[in-house]
């Protein structure tokens, strides 16, 4: 089946895509077809709204006043992108009559469709991610069936009834699997357009940092840390989980983007956005234990995932992210405490010990060697120069 | 001896205060580290008392006047208590300790010591928490308690630190008032006639009769005694000076100017029953605010120039001029006249008045709001706690709304605030019944008894409404509401699906003339 008719793309793929349910993979779309589907948009207004507030009920969850939505080309194009991708997953592009250079032009005409323009703008981030945001939670249900005489395997289809019929005598087995993202989209082969697509939408990127994914290019998705409403959302979401290493999951990924920023050639105001984000991830944790009175002296969260015994599995940033804030405080105090913990008792008592725990867990020369880093980078400030 | 030179306790000679700490109080918190202390109807962390803190006796001072030119001291006046406390490194301070009756007094006793200098905390026995600020608007609570070294008596718990006190000695209040020095008023010897409506003269002997004699002329309404002002000791020979004293009524202006000009007249202006001040000074603390410390016993009388207090035994036993006017006694004429006959003689009765009150006010017990601002009581019942509109009961009568409060709650701000002069028997805040009748012979005149309010209005007639008409301001809050039937709707919110992908029928040759991007036909 091809999709020549928008109204029913929208229906069966686009929309399950933003709002759950099943999305249909047919057959692939091709660059020239995008702009017969372009001419329909005026003309499915009905399809086009369910999309636009199923994607401002995701995005309501981010913001306050979410921007009005508008389903036009761009998000056709990473729809079909994503569409394109999935295709290449379908068993039929598997089978013998699909070539390999018939594969490339497929995962050429997605590569082709994700190219859209970087954007730093708001809504266009807000907009995209409404569309993308479920990409790293797709899933397929996959059937094996088995019977006395052979098996045959369904991705994604649901098995032919024949096939269970007299279940007993045939001795018909069925097992039942779930392909997740890294089945369907982390496979070698479409990891580069996957990544081309997650720079046009670095919100969703930061926002599904507790899974694998491509790597995070900080300097793409820095500008929305100078949006304090978008930088709150990101903040509070990578620390969900209860498990220690849970919550420090994707503060570790944070931070291990950030090394790899530091090799780089960042502008400083970056490297100082990234950092003082960083540190306020810091502080998020402060805060939580810092109302407990069944907490101790000693972080039960550091003491986890900084234990000694455990050293060799720590996740790589980890010990980056825990050691920031010491390391910029002999380069700028300002960076190395967030504003406002000075005020409260409490919690400047708290994250002093955070601070200790940190020193004494990752060792002063990891904590030396990330000032070393950061210098490179970084202006140094005067103390005399830093109101406190 | 120095304090540094005293074997002080261990304590004294401890290390430096602690460094304390502090949690805000949460609404709905029940659980409390300090001892003692409790929310209160609003929420508020409030102990059993409050406990200011001065550096000197200044602030002590300046405290009370700015407290009782506000509010009455007599309420605090039954725990009130200030004492000397030294710190472990041997400064000293002063410390108040007030009964924390509501929230309301100690807040005003926190505002007008933090414009002093002093620091409030609450309490009940040995730990003390800072009161609440505008930061914490529950008040604090102590992070962490340490016992008292032995021989400290209080410790205070402040936002950065620990502070603990002995006591050294205690200073009365009544004392403290004796011994402050009245200043004097500029232009306070020009006195209004409301204010000059009963005044004492303290007359040199000599000077008696001729002041008596002056009096009488003009027609000044006034009684006199012979008082004494009693002796402190036996060697207090300066004191035994013997006066006149004289309560003279509506005394003119020109006979005022006359008499503070002329030696051996002194003028003292009524605060009280017993208390008076001379006119063109003033007591620091407003003297009226608590009556309750002079002993009705005694008659308090208030110098200014001389700076000094004489009491006299009371009540005060004086007898008209009209009768001290010197007699031409001529026994050798003869008298005559005609004889007359005295018909019945009818009752002496005086209309009952309303008039500025001397004594300290009441309690606001209830409020006459006309009726119309009943609007504005309409509004301001959406906005009362569950507490207020339980603890208040109103009739609605053709003179205006009656709102009668019970003890534990403040009556609404609105119309006339109505004070008990007896028990039902209610007038304006600020206003006494005149004459000043027993108020079981009032009662019975007005016909007043149990289960009845006889209200005095600023303005109209008294009038009597029955205990049984007030309901509770929360069963009358409400108008009659049509209730209908709802239908219980399922609100639970499913969870977003997950995105599950299925993969359509395509056929053998699905990727049949599929162009790659940029090339044509």
């Amino acid at each position: 089946m091809g999709w020549s008719d928008l109204g029913e793309l929208l229906e069966r793929f686009v929309l399950p895509l933003v709002s759950g349910g099943e999305l249909v993979v047919g057959r692939p779309i091709a660059i020239d077809a995008l702009g017969d589907l372009e001419a329909q948009i005026p003309h499915v207004t009905p399809q086009l709204v369910a999309v636009d507030e199923a994607r401002t009920e995701v995005i309501a969850e981010l913001v306050v006043r979410p921007p009005a939505l508008v389903f036009e080309a761009d998000e056709l194009c990473l729809a079909a992108c994503v569409h394109n991708l999935l295709f290449l997953v379908h068993p039929r592009a598997d089978s013998w009559a699909v070539s390999t250079s018939a594969r490339m032009r497929v995962l050429d005409t997605a590569q082709e469709m994700a190219a859209r323009p970087l954007s730093q703008s708001r809504s266009r981030v807000l907009a995209r991610h409404g569309l993308l945001h479920n990409l790293f939670r797709l899933t397929r249900m996959d059937t094996k069936i088995s019977w006395w005489t052979g098996s045959a395997t369904y991705l994604g289809q649901r098995p032919p009834g024949r096939l269970r019929t007299w279940r007993s005598v045939r001795r018909v087995r069925e097992e039942q699997s779930v392909a997740s993202y890294e089945d369907l989209l982390g496979t070698v082969e479409v990891a580069p357009v996957v990544t081309a697509l997650l720079r046009r939408a670095p919100l969703t990127q930061l926002l599904a940092m507790t899974r694998d994914g491509p790597p995070l290019y900080w300097e793409d998705a820095v500008f929305l840390l100078r949006d304090a409403e978008l930088a709150r959302a990101v903040a509070y979401r990578s620390l969900r989980g209860s498990e220690p290493r849970q919550v420090v999951a994707a503060p570790a990924r944070f931070a291990a983007a950030f090394e790899q920023m530091l090799e780089r050639a960042p502008a400083e105001s970056d490297v100082r956005a990234v950092a003082a984000f960083l540190v306020h991830l810091n502080a998020l944790l402060v805060v939580g234990e810092a109302g407990d009175r069944e907490i101790g002296p000693r972080s039960p969260l550091l003491s986890a995932v900084l234990s000694p015994e455990r050293a060799g599995q720590r996740q790589r940033g980890l010990a980056t992210f825990f050691s920031l804030p010491a390391a910029l405080a002999q380069i700028d105090p300002r960076l190395g405490v967030p504003p406002g913990v000075a005020t409260d008792a409490l919690l400047a008592d708290r994250w002093l010990r955070h601070r200790a725990q940190v020193v004494e867990g990752v060792g002063e020369a990891v904590i030396e060697t990330l000032a070393g880093r950061l210098r490179r980078h970084l202006t140094a400030v005067l103390p005399e120069h830093v109101s406190m | 001896m120095s304090p540094r030179d005293s074997t002080g306790p261990d304590w004294a000679r401890s290390t430096a205060p602690g460094r304390g700490g502090l949690e805000h109080v949460s609404l709905g918190q029940s659980r409390f580290m300090t001892p003692g202390v409790a929310p209160d109807p609003r929420g508020i962390l409030l102990g059993r008392y409050g406990l200011l803190i001065f550096p000197t006796l200044e602030g002590v001072v300046s405290w009370l006047r700015l407290y009782s030119a506000e509010s009455p001291l007599d309420e605090l006046l039954a725990a009130l208590e200030i004492s000397q406390v030294r710190t472990p490194l041997g400064s000293r301070e002063m410390a108040v300790r007030i009964p924390a009756i509501s929230s309301y007094v100690v807040d005003r006793a926190a505002r007008c010591a933090l414009l002093v200098g002093g620091a409030t905390y609450t309490g009940t026995a040995k730990h003390f928490v800072k009161y609440r600020d505008d930061r914490s608007p529950y008040g604090y609570d102590a992070a962490d308690l340490t016992p008292l070294p032995p021989d400290a008596s209080i410790m205070v718990h402040g936002e950065d630190f620990t502070q603990t006190y002995a006591r050294e000695r205690d200073l009365p209040l009544d004392r403290l008032l004796l011994r402050l020095s009245r200043r004097r008023i500029p232009g306070g010897a020009d006195l209004r006639p409301d204010e000059r409506r009963e005044l004492f003269l303290v007359v040199a002997h000599g000077l008696g009769e001729g002041v008596i004699r002056y009096l009488w002329r003009n027609r000044v309404v006034g009684r006199v005694g012979l008082v004494t002002p009693e002796r402190k000791s036996a060697f207090d020979e300066s004191r035994a000076r013997v006066h006149l004293l004289f309560r003279v009524q509506d005394l003119p202006a020109r006979i005022l100017d006359l008499f503070r000009s002329t030696p051996g007249i002194d003028i003292f202006r009524p605060l009280t029953e017993n208390v008076a001040v001379e006119v063109g000074y003033a007591h620091p603390i407003d003297l009226a605010s608590c009556q309750s410390l002079f002993e009705p016993s005694r008659f308090f009388l208030f110098w200014g120039q001389r700076d000094q207090v004489d009491t006299i035994a009371a009540p005060l036993e004086l007898s008209g001029i009209e009768h001290l006017t010197r007699l031409d006694i001529q026994l050798d004429q003869a008298t005559s006249g005609d004889t007359l006959q005295i018909a019945a003689l009818d009752a002496v009765g005086v209309p009952l008045e309303l008039a500025p009150s001397l004594n300290p006010s009441r309690r606001v017990v209830g409020s006459l709001i006309p009726l119309e601002q009943a609007r504005w009581l309409k509004r301001l019942i959406y906005f009362l706690p569950q507490t207020s509109l339980r603890g208040h009961r109103m009739a609605l009568t053709d003179r205006g709304i009656l709102i009668v409060a019970s003890p534990d709650v403040d009556v609404i701000p609105l119309g006339t605030p109505l004070a008990e002069v007896a028990p039902g028997l209610l007038v304006p805040l600020g206003w006494d019944l005149v004459p000043r009748v027993a108020p079981d012979v009032l009662a019975r005149s007005l016909g007043h008894n149990a289960g009845l309010y006889t209200v005095f209005p600023p303005s109209g007639a008294a009038f009597q409404i029955g205990d049984s008409a007030l309901a509770p301001l929360e069963r009358r809050a409400l108008a009659r509401i049509e209730i209908g039937g709802a239908e219980v709707l399922d609100a639970r919110i499913e969870p977003p699906a997950e995105p599950a992908v299925v993969n359509e029928p395509v056929g053998r040759f699905a990727l049949w003339g599929f162009r790659a991007p940029g090339r044509g036909d």
